[in-house]
């Protein structure tokens, strides 16, 4: 059993680590995955003993602290109970001795006598258990591959069989199918150990280990279950890690995270570069608390709901175009709200903004009830429209259109105004030349006015983008460019989007969730990748099937997801 | 839809005629008193009832007054209260029928119900009556003549606003949260303007008759100098050769001015409307 209570580790009085607290139990295995310089191999270091700096707090195995250890008493344990494969396995080995002799060297050390045949079969033993080849024995590091190193340390961590075993980035300079062989392998031998691996490589993390800690400057900002944890990040950090690693399951473009991680920021650590900070975030460290079955630090406790929506009616004389909608959308996520023309999805976005009347159920932005509209809600709440042209006055300026919500919100002078409208015109990508600022809508492209609109939106600095149809009257090049920035600007200011298309393959890229409306219902809703790939509801399933797809053999006729015609006919009287 | 309406309506004949028309007497009423020497009250040494002449172009009349002097004042006054009615008249239709139109509901109701009613009442029975009593100088006459000029205006100009705030560009201004004045003033007059001047110089021509008309029976503010009372001086002397030079001439400027409005607003909303837009006018095509 191993407890680590409040471990601090400080270099130059720089505090690396800020007081990690675990509990890890036999047969235990945890991820600890941050950004580099969070403080993971430090962790490791500081529980092998082999950390620099100063180190405070206790690290208990078995009940023994062994921070009060002598370096006699630390090293016999060293290698013995604990055990650690190193991150860099160029560096690990030592280049002038066999690989059996460094192997027979880590068993020899921790024994009183040696017994040569016991150590023999000892190693013999555990090449088999790493896969290795027993004639490799004799070669230098050098003669072997990467994977066959990286074996080799295992074996050298594995060979006093130790109770704890560390694992720094044990795949990380490894090709994928020696990944996933290396990942088998340590899966296999991290039975009944304690197991802790360090890694940036959420998509091992998640392979190797049954819990996850995320570590951001030196404190732990969430941990739970693998699984649950990676499905529902709760934590913003870690969504941004998860949102910033590459991986098969994700649709959405990769998005980075903000900022750049500091040591010793004032109270919560992620507070600079989180999106969704409020005053107390800076003033004091979140304490790592239980909430819905995971430890949490965070003041708002975790990514919080910016709109939620139950059972929200909207009607038109006696027809409900919104039919009873349920949807929560949270801080700086999008949800694309996918269905066919006439399924509700503007009226729901236009009932959001207040063009419609809500008939039934209740809205609530950031926890409050929405009932009246008045401008603090629009500097919130901004949407965008299909068609650009039409949305902006064609008797304005691209700058009278941009300063126009300044105007009306009366935020400061008109100098003032100009040099905000300038800056969100830099951010869209768009000219801030005088002549640029003077031209009228007919005078720009669909792709500039739509940027223009855009800037427009953004120009309060929302929380909530509703975007309806944005890219529809676009060329496809132009599209993408536009949802590309949309992206990068959701990145850079943790906006939420609603986003609203009928494209299913267009809402996958852009979205964190789907959300497939059928006649004013919301049918299904779910992670983009997991409806995108295992629809359930059959209304879905004829959506992708019809969805575009650049392979000729399917032309939209029997795709994977094909169902009979029956069902989807059933689906439509919902 | 670019189509712009004022080059439109100067290409017409007949919108060229009634701009001119009104360009001209404005110019006489604003250089007055550079045209003639001198004031419309002022009993000249000349004889009464003398003819035209160098000095008195249009002669005198019984109180010795220059007559061609009292037509360009007179201008001054058709022209103040037309110009008055029609920009007070139609503000009022702007702001009750646009407001109507933005808000709906029961405001929207209650001033189309308002408006329903005073259309109903007969308003030349109502202004003779009123005016009677009041014997209205040029604002009072103004402000009487908007009160009964604005409801057609207003719901002209609701209906139009229906339409307008249908925009997206409208739409996106509101979830700015614009109030109702941006929303009317910025977005939805500047698109109703030709529909506005329209409807002003409806109210202009009406005006400029009506107060003709009052002052012809007798009942505006003595002191005020206008055709309408020249033309009822004049009318008790027509058994004199005078009437050639005092009655005509002024019959001639009020039905001019009527007539200017009159062509302006025609040409202007042919050209709004396409269906009354002559093919040949517009071969070239849009802008």
């Amino acid at each position: 059993m191993l407890n680590i209570q409040d471990l601090k580790v400080s270099y130059d009085g720089a505090l690396i680590l800020a007081g990690v607290d675990l509990d890890l139990l036999r047969g235990d295995s945890l991820a600890i995955i941050g950004e580099s310089g969070a403080g993971k191999t430090t962790l490791g270091l500081a529980l092998m003993g082999l950390g620099e700096g100063r180190v405070s707090g206790r690290v208990l195995l078995d009940g023994k602290d062994l921070t009060t250890l002598d370096e006699v008493a630390r090293r016999r344990i060293r290698g013995k109970e604990m055990a650690m494969v190193f991150q860099n396995v160029e560096d690990a080995l030592n280049p002038i001795m066999t690989v059996s002799d460094q192997i027979k060297e880590a068993i020899d050390v921790h024994r009183e006598r040696g017994d040569p045949g016991y150590v023999g079969d000892r190693v013999r033993r555990l090449f088999r258990a790493v896969g290795l080849d027993e004639a490799k024995g004799r070669s230098f590091p050098h003669q072997l591959s990467g994977g066959e190193k990286q074996r080799a340390l295992i074996a050298m961590a594995l060979a006093n069989d130790p109770q704890v075993l560390i694992l720094d980035e044990p795949t990380a300079s490894l090709d994928a199918v020696t990944k996933a062989e290396i990942t088998r392998l340590l899966r296999e031998r991290m039975e009944n150990k304690i197991a802790l691996v360090i890694t940036h490589d959420i998509s091992t993390a998640a392979r190797l280990t049954d819990k996850m800690a995320v570590l951001y400057a030196g404190r732990i900002v969430e941990l739970g279950d693998t699984q649950d944890l990676l499905g529902s990040p709760r934590h913003p950090y870690t969504r941004g890690l998860i949102r910033s690693s590459p991986n098969m399951t994700t649709p959405k473009d990769l998005q980075g995270i903000p900022g750049r991680m500091i040591h010793g920021v004032s109270g919560c650590p992620f507070s600079d570069r989180c999106t969704q900070r409020i005053e107390i975030c800076s003033e004091a460290v979140p304490p790592l608390v239980e909430a819905g079955g995971r430890l949490i630090a965070c003041h708002r406790g975790g990514i919080v709901p910016l709109l939620e929506l139950s059972r929200v009616v909207t009607r038109f004389g006696g027809l409900a175009a919104v039919d009873g909608v349920d949807l929560t959308l949270y801080e700086g996520e999008t949800i694309a709200l996918v269905g066919e023309s006439g399924s509700g999805k503007t009226t729901l976005a236009k009932t959001v903004i207040g063009l419609f009347d809500l008939a039934e159920g209740e809205m609530r932005l950031e926890g409050e009830p929405l009932v009246r509209r008045d401008r603090d809600f629009y500097r919130k709440v901004q949407m965008i429209y299909q068609n650009p042209k039409e949305s902006i006055s064609h008797r304005m300026t691209v700058l009278d259109a941009v300063t126009e919500p300044l105007l009306i919100q009366k935020v400061g002078g008109a100098a003032e105004r100009i040099e905000i409208a300038k800056r969100v015109l830099e951010e869209v990508e768009l000219s801030t030349d005088e002549a640029f600022l003077k031209r009228y809508p007919h005078q720009i492209s669909g792709g500039e006015a739509q940027r223009v609109a855009i800037a427009r939106a953004l120009v309060l600095n929302p929380k909530l983008l509703i975007a309806d149809e944005p890219t529809s009257a676009l060329d496809p090049s132009v599209q993408a460019k536009i949802l590309k920035l949309l992206l990068d600007i959701q990145e850079k200011r943790g906006l939420a989007i609603l986003f609203i298309t009928h494209d299913i393959a267009l809402a996958r890229k852009v979205s964190d969730r789907l959300a497939v409306m059928l006649k004013g219902k919301i049918v299904e809703e779910g992670s983009a990748g997991g409806v995108t790939t295992a629809p359930i509801h059959p209304y879905t399933m004829r959506l992708l099937e019809v969805a575009p797809d650049l392979d000729p053999k399917s032309r939209g006729m029997s795709g994977p997801w094909a169902v009979p015609e029956g069902p989807t006919i059933r689906a439509r009287e919902f | 839809m670019h189509v712009d309406v004022w080059h439109e309506v100067g290409e017409r004949n007949v919108g060229r005629a009634g701009l001119l028309l009104i360009g001209l007497i404005v110019l006489l009423a604003i250089f007055a008193p550079v045209l003639t020497p001198y004031s419309p009250r002022e009993n000249t040494s000349t004889q009464a009832f003398s003819r035209p002449s160098a000095d008195h172009w249009l002669g005198t009349n019984d109180a010795r007054q220059d007559i061609w002097t009292q037509l360009l004042y007179g201008a001054r006054t058709s022209l103040s209260v037309g110009f008055g009615v029609a920009l007070l008249s139609g503000f009022i239709s702007v702001l009750v029928g646009g407001t109507a139109a933005i808000f709906g509901g029961l405001y929207d109701r209650f001033w189309m119900r308002i408006v329903d009613a005073t259309i109903a009442i007969p308003d030349v029975v109502v202004i003779i009556l009123v005016a009677a009593y009041l014997r209205p100088n040029v604002l009072l006459m103004i402000l009487l003549l908007s009160a009964l000029s604005w409801p057609g205006g207003a719901r002209v100009i609701r209906a139009q606003t229906l339409t307008l705030k249908e925009r997206m560009h409208v739409s996106a201004a509101r979830t700015f949260g614009a109030g109702w004045s941006h929303l009317l003033f910025r977005h939805i007059v500047p698109d109703l303007a030709p529909v506005l001047v329209a409807i002003m110089i409806q109210d202009a021509r009406r005006a400029v008759f009506m107060e003709a008309g009052l002052s012809f029976l007798g009942i505006s503010d003595p002191s005020v100098m206008s055709w309408g009372k020249m033309m009822q001086y004049a009318r008790v002397f027509t058994y004199l050769e005078v009437w050639k030079w005092w009655l005509l001439p002024t019959g001639l400027a009020l039905s001019s001015t009527l007539i200017g409005l009159s062509f302006t607003g025609y040409a202007l909303e042919s050209a709004l409307d396409p269906r009354l837009r002559d093919r040949d006018d517009h071969a070239e095509g849009g802008v």
